[in-house]
């Protein structure tokens, strides 16, 4: 069910006008669901008086809270009283907000190498050439391609070093085409959009760490190692891939402190693919694991740590968390918008919660899974293809459909109360 | 302001263990309350029930923040503080339904707590309501306002979890681990987003008297209405073998089951500093760790 709506009667709108699915706590209130709990602002701003504060809990039945009462009073006046002083001071107008950045910036690809079979790194500089933003291991890009595809790599450098920023991308045969375009449309001198740095995958530098990386997940990995090292934590890498030849950064892997005694390079044509056994088995006791890699690897290391831990022999696991899957299984189809007529197709591969961010920038989300249910918008018509993990069967019945997740037939046009 | 913008950004410096600042993302947990005890902490009622507030509180709390801050969303003009308010949104809304759980349960169970919860209901939606009777102008002012409040709440939410990561002596009185994880989750969040309200209060309105007057507005409810809970746990248990009392908390909180006084005032001092920021407390570090090793965190990510 949606939060967030407590302060509107059930099927209300707020102040700004958005549909506002019925609140959750509703069935806590004599009456239940569909009407509004006792004491509550109606949508049109129509307020119960102090008077009917609900009782208070213990004493005289009946008679109204003494603090609830007097507290209502208060706010009243307080808010009646400055929108008077705001009318004599002259002052329609509250304080604009102070002004911010913007998302997106363009930096310039400084150099641009080959690290592997398959991998390149690019050098990303400010164009005036002046110090970037800082970041920390675990820290993470966005990159819009000249094509207009957005894709996430992680840094990989020297958080020291101010001046550039380093990423590396494997190129995948058959991925969304977005690797494939670094390697063959991306060159020194390639002025790219970037967003960032933001930090999904925090490294907390706890005591003892092991660190495993597979293939190209060595790039938020190798950052890491070296602020293990820097800070003299008992640390461990494991760096796993199919080959030598296809790893990137081993010689960097390789000069590591102490990494004879560190550092493990396990290649899949030397000794096998390791399991999650060989790959957690160097962990110091206690350690904390922070894990990146191909999903296969990943889900065996993840069940294996998980078990690890609940025995009480490793205490953590970390790994990189991504916000929005890809669509699968979408078809396209339209959204209008009620109040404007607004028409917005919306692609196979998009969300509709991307397509009114499109839109409108201020649009409410945050999980982008379908679980935490801040996207909730009301559809007046259509049928939706309801893919969260949160909304009841009476919500959905009311027409709530959380837009981060879920779809519609195919050609279908979903009216939504915007 | 765009400059302090620019400074809470800032990494820490390369050596410490801090992680800087993160990218905060709700996590989809879920909690199993069957068999929980009134009394989680055994033969300790009146921690039990002081803390068990949490559980009257923080839904409705926690939504009409989360209410709060959608509707701020269009006053935003900076990317990061968007970024920041929209992960805080969803962390906010599951926080509100974990806490709902217990009381769902405590419900099922047979403890009558509508009479307090109308109480929260009352201040949430009817004295902190958005008024759509005041001119555009007037509403503006007034969701700033609940921001502000917001901010001062969060202030002392990200006091309490930090609190509660550092308390060992929860360790060691043998409280339902599943309570222990909730309020360690909840809490290592609180403090991931520590700064989140504070930035987007700020940059609404930087003013020093709007910081104060919203801290002096909501300490006091806040107390008040904690104490009542914790009376009316106490009320509810079925055992009335304890008496809870100034002295009791006092007693409970200097054997680390709860915060001090001591820490709330001075919590509530640091508020007043001239150049405070919520960054200058706690550590993330220490909240990433914790939610590395959460049962309940680590079920969630997939």
């Amino acid at each position: 069910m949606p939060a967030g709506t407590g302060t509107t009667a059930p099927g209300g709108t707020d102040e700004t006008g958005r549909h506002q699915p019925p609140a959750r706590c509703d069935r806590t209130v004599p009456g239940g669901t569909g009407e509004a709990p006792l004491g509550t602002t109606r949508p049109d701003g129509i307020r119960p008086p102090a008077s009917q504060a609900p009782p208070a809990l213990s004493g005289a039945p009946g008679r109204p809270d003494r603090l609830m009462r007097n507290l209502t009073i208060f706010v009243d006046s307080f808010v009646r009283l400055r929108g008077r002083a705001r009318e004599a001071l002259g002052r329609a107008e509250p304080r604009p907000p102070q002004p911010g950045l913007p998302q997106w910036r363009k930096l310039v690809v400084t150099d641009r190498a080959e690290e592997a079979d398959g991998v390149v790194s690019l050098r990303l500089a400010a164009p005036s050439g002046g110090p970037l933003k800082p970041w920390q291991p675990g820290a993470h890009l966005q990159l819009e391609l000249p094509s207009g595809k957005i894709r996430h790599y992680s840094l990989n450098g020297d958080p020291a070093d101010r001046a550039c920023y380093r990423v590396a991308v494997r190129r995948i045969i058959d991925g969304g085409g977005g690797s494939s375009e670094v390697h063959d449309a991306v060159t020194q001198g390639t002025v790219l959009r970037v967003a960032g740095p933001a930090n999904a995958f925090p490294f907390a530098a706890d005591p003892a760490v092991l660190l495993i990386a597979g293939g190209i997940g060595i790039t938020p990995i190798l950052p890491m190692a070296r602020k293990a090292a820097a800070l003299g934590l008992d640390w461990r890498l494991v760096y796993a891939g199919r080959s030598r030849a296809t790893m990137p950064f081993l010689d960097e892997v390789r000069a590591l402190p102490s990494a004879r005694s560190r550092v493990a390079i396990l290649a899949d044509d030397e000794t096998g693919v390791p399991d999650a056994a060989d790959l957690i088995g160097r962990a110091p006791t206690g350690a904390a694991v922070y894990a990146c890699g191909p999903p296969p690897m990943l889900a065996g290391v993840r069940d294996a740590v998980n078990a690890a831990i609940d025995a009480g022999r490793l205490r953590a696991l970390h790994f990189e968390r991504f916000t929005a899957p890809p669509v699968t299984d979408g078809h396209p189809f339209e959204v209008e918008l009620a109040r404007s007529g607004t028409v917005l197709p919306v692609p196979a591969d998009r969300s509709v919660l991307d397509v009114l961010r499109a839109h409108d920038p201020a649009t409410p989300y945050s999980c982008q899974q379908g679980f935490c249910g801040t996207c909730a918008q009301r559809v007046l018509r259509g049928t939706v293809d309801h893919r969260d993990q949160r909304l009841t069967g009476d919500e959905r019945a009311a027409g709530d459909m959380l837009v981060c997740v879920s779809r519609a037939p195919e050609s279908e046009r979903l009216v939504l109360d915007l | 302001m765009l400059n302090k913008t620019l400074a809470t950004a800032e990494a820490p410096p390369a050596g410490t263990a801090e992680p800087g600042p993160v990218a905060l993302q709700p996590r989809d947990v879920r909690f199993d309350w069957s068999g929980l005890p009134l009394r989680w902490i055994p033969g300790e009622p009146q921690a039990s029930h002081l803390l068990s507030v949490l559980h009257l509180l923080l839904p409705e709390g926690e939504r009409w923040f989360v209410s709060t801050f959608k509707r701020a969303l269009p006053l935003i003009t900076d990317a990061a503080l968007r970024e920041d308010v929209i992960g805080f949104i969803g962390q906010e809304a599951i926080h509100a339904e974990a806490h709902q759980g217990v009381l769902d349960y405590y419900a099922s169970a047979g403890v009558d707590t509508t009479g307090y919860i109308r109480q929260v209901e009352w201040l949430f939606r009817r004295i902190l309501a958005p008024r759509p009777d005041l001119t555009p102008a007037g509403q503006r002012e007034l969701l700033i306002e609940q921001v502000g409040i917001v901010a001062a709440a969060e202030h002392f939410t990200a006091m309490m979890g930090a609190w509660v990561l550092d308390a060992t002596a929860l360790d060691e009185v043998d409280l339902d681990p599943r309570m222990l994880d909730l309020l360690r989750w909840h809490g290592s969040e609180e403090v991931e987003h520590r700064h989140v309200a504070f930035d987007l209060m700020t940059h609404l309105d930087p003013s020093y008297i709007r910081r104060v007057r919203s801290l002096l507005l909501v300490a006091p409810i806040l107390a008040i209405m904690w104490a009542r809970g914790g009376k009316y746990f106490a009320a509810a248990d079925e055992n009335q073998d304890f008496r809870l009392t100034w002295r009791t908390y006092f007693d409970a909180a200097r054997r680390g089951l709860l915060p001090t006084p001591g820490a709330f005032a001075r919590c509530t001092l640091r508020w007043f500093k001239r150049g405070y920021h919520p960054s200058q407390d706690y550590s993330t570090a220490k909240c990433v760790a914790y939610l590395g090793s959460s049962p309940a965190a680590r079920a969630a990510a997939r």
